[in-house]
């Protein structure tokens, strides 16, 4: 295999780059709409079917075109998705107002910090242990040569992570001072509380696959925790997983724990002054965050590229029959897969528990959640000195 | 330690998630699929109602093999109609012992299908039939009678166009 020069290992690079901000862009308008369908039918209704148009114009006339087709009965899952091109028009269409009083360099810094540190986490995210897939000969400069499974998959790639995903907290709180009113400060607040609460149980849950996997490489920790476990530690990695994806929530402030957006008490939490695109990068960076805490649940806890959760595949792999290898080598799209199926229990959470009161949220971070973290750890640490 | 099991394994969330979850499979499964037998949710225009065999619909005056009208004009649902939207006429026909309505009429407007007419009819002259869709665009279509080809009391309502898929 030839080795890459320095400008061929920055196209490749690019090329991931290029791939990463695809999958996070056709992922994350994808959530929003199974947000839609999903709550429906968990609410026993059918969710969006429909452009939301009247008759005249593009849209007009697809609604006449699914009316006529709509005279056949199918199932129709996929008709309402015209709307969400009609969502996004309407963000960057909107008027995008700024308070008078606001300070106006930082209004516009905050939702950039948000959007930005959400989708630099992808940086140290590797889907795929190894090469992903080798370019074809025939392609331009750098025909031939492989294109590993993540961008940069560094030595220290979780702390970068943890790090990069705490940065988000200030685009919320700098968009609720900024905006110099009330309620926007008071969510922002509650908001920064909340978060900076979380991050401790969510980092002690994250150290226990740290300690059994004696590793900060992300690829590395996912094939460890994935291949390379006794059946012992089957048990730290589920309590953890829960914690970690309990803590996810609150990271992403997602419903159960939906404070900053909590509508009767604050108006809309640290985006009630936000319009237009603004407040779009917001609700766009809410939805790669939890793109992102998927990403490493799946990848710590559920066996990443791998098929089987929880440390199952290191078990089962000695035994598989050789016709059925296929399953016991890691591929990309066990990993997606379990993004998406996390992404859904996201929305299958928010319409089943009812939101926190505030005090109750710090109540279970810090009564509950903090305290079995420790024992998590002081427990895969104990696997980690006896059993490995 | 019962208590501390408890509030530590999140047993009340998980069942709460298998009730949303079973939602959800029902409709996700069987939506729209008119072949499953009971399916909850289906698109309404697109897909049309399933009605219950009890539902209650529009009062029709049904007609025995001979092609005539069941009805003997005792007035019992006249009589017993809480809003009085029915008119009976009593009349005289050729070669017919029992008496004939001369006029029979039904004014939808104000009827609450309540099903009392059906249930006190002594000679299963009438019905409330299965039509799901009675809305209509004038108020001269809700005055029902025996004469005219549309609306009259003998076959189900026009249904009202309220969509383009109508056209």
């Amino acid at each position: 295999m030839p080795t890459p020069t320095l400008t061929q290992s920055i196209v490749i690079t690019l090329i991931q780059c290029l791939l990463v901000v695809i999958f996070v862009f056709v992922v994350v308008p994808l959530t929003v709409f199974a947000e839609r369908k999903v709550l429906g039918h968990l609410q026993q209704r059918l969710g969006s079917t429909r452009v939301a148009s009247g008759h005249v114009g593009f849209s007009g006339w697809m609604n006449r075109r699914m009316w006529k087709m709509g005279r056949v009965p199918v199932l129709s899952y996929w008709r309402g998705i015209p709307g969400l091109v009609g969502d996004v028009l309407k963000l960057i269409l909107k008027e995008d107002i700024m308070p008078a009083k606001a300070d106006k360099f930082v209004f516009f810094l905050a939702p950039s910090i948000s959007m930005v540190a959400a989708i630099i986490v992808f940086a140290a995210i590797s889907f795929v242990p190894g090469t992903f897939f080798t370019l074809p000969a025939w392609f331009p400069f750098v025909g031939g040569l492989p294109v590993s499974g993540g961008i940069a998959d560094i030595n220290v790639g979780l702390l970068w992570i943890l790090g990069v995903a705490t940065v988000g907290v200030y685009g919320i709180v700098l968009a609720g001072w900024s905006s110099n009113s009330k309620y926007p400060l008071l969510g922002g607040l509650r908001s920064a509380a909340q978060m900076v609460s979380y991050e401790v149980p969510l980092a002690l849950s994250l150290l226990a696959p740290v300690v059994l996997s004696a590793s900060l490489n992300f690829g590395e920790m996912a094939a460890r925790m994935a291949t390379g476990m006794p059946a012992w530690a089957l048990v730290p990695q589920v309590i953890g997983f829960l914690l970690y994806f309990t803590c996810g929530f609150a990271e992403t402030n997602r419903l159960p724990f939906d404070m900053p957006e909590a509508e009767n008490e604050l108006v809309a939490g640290f985006h009630t002054e936000y319009s237009g695109m603004k407040f779009g990068l917001f609700y766009l960076a809410e939805y790669i965050n939890m793109t992102v805490v998927s990403a490493l649940a799946s990848a710590f806890f559920l066996g990443g590229p791998w098929l089987l959760p929880f440390g199952l595949q290191g078990l089962l792999n000695p035994y598989l029959p050789g016709f059925l290898s296929w399953f016991g080598e890691p591929h990309a799209i066990f990993f997606v897969a379990k993004i998406i199926f996390l992404l859904f229990t996201y929305i299958w959470v928010r319409g089943t528990i009812p939101r926190y009161r505030y005090d109750q949220i710090m109540a279970v971070g810090w009564k509950y959640l903090i305290p079995v973290a420790l024992v998590n750890l002081l427990l895969a640490a104990a696997i980690r000195c006896f059993a490995v | 330690m019962h208590k501390f099991l408890k509030t530590l394994i999140p047993f009340d969330i998980a069942k709460g998630l298998s009730v949303t979850g079973k939602h959800f499979g029902q409709v996700f499964f069987t939506a729209n699929r008119r072949k499953v037998p009971f399916h909850i949710v289906s698109e309404y225009p697109e897909v049309p109602a399933k009605v219950q065999p009890r539902y209650r619909g529009r009062l029709t005056l049904l007609k025995d093999e001979q092609g005539e009208i069941k009805c003997v004009c005792c007035l019992a649902c006249e009589k017993i109609c809480p809003t009085q939207v029915i008119t009976i006429e009593k009349g005289k026909k050729e070669g017919r012992k029992m008496p004939f309505p001369v006029r029979y009429d039904f004014e939808m407007e104000r009827c609450i299908f309540c099903e009392f007419c059906v249930e006190s009819c002594g000679f299963d002259s009438i019905i409330l039939n299965h039509q799901f869709e009675l809305a209509a665009y004038n108020r001269e279509d809700f005055s029902l009678g025996m004469e005219g080809t549309g609306q009259n009391m003998f076959e189900p309502s026009h249904v009202g166009k309220f969509s383009v898929a109508d056209d």
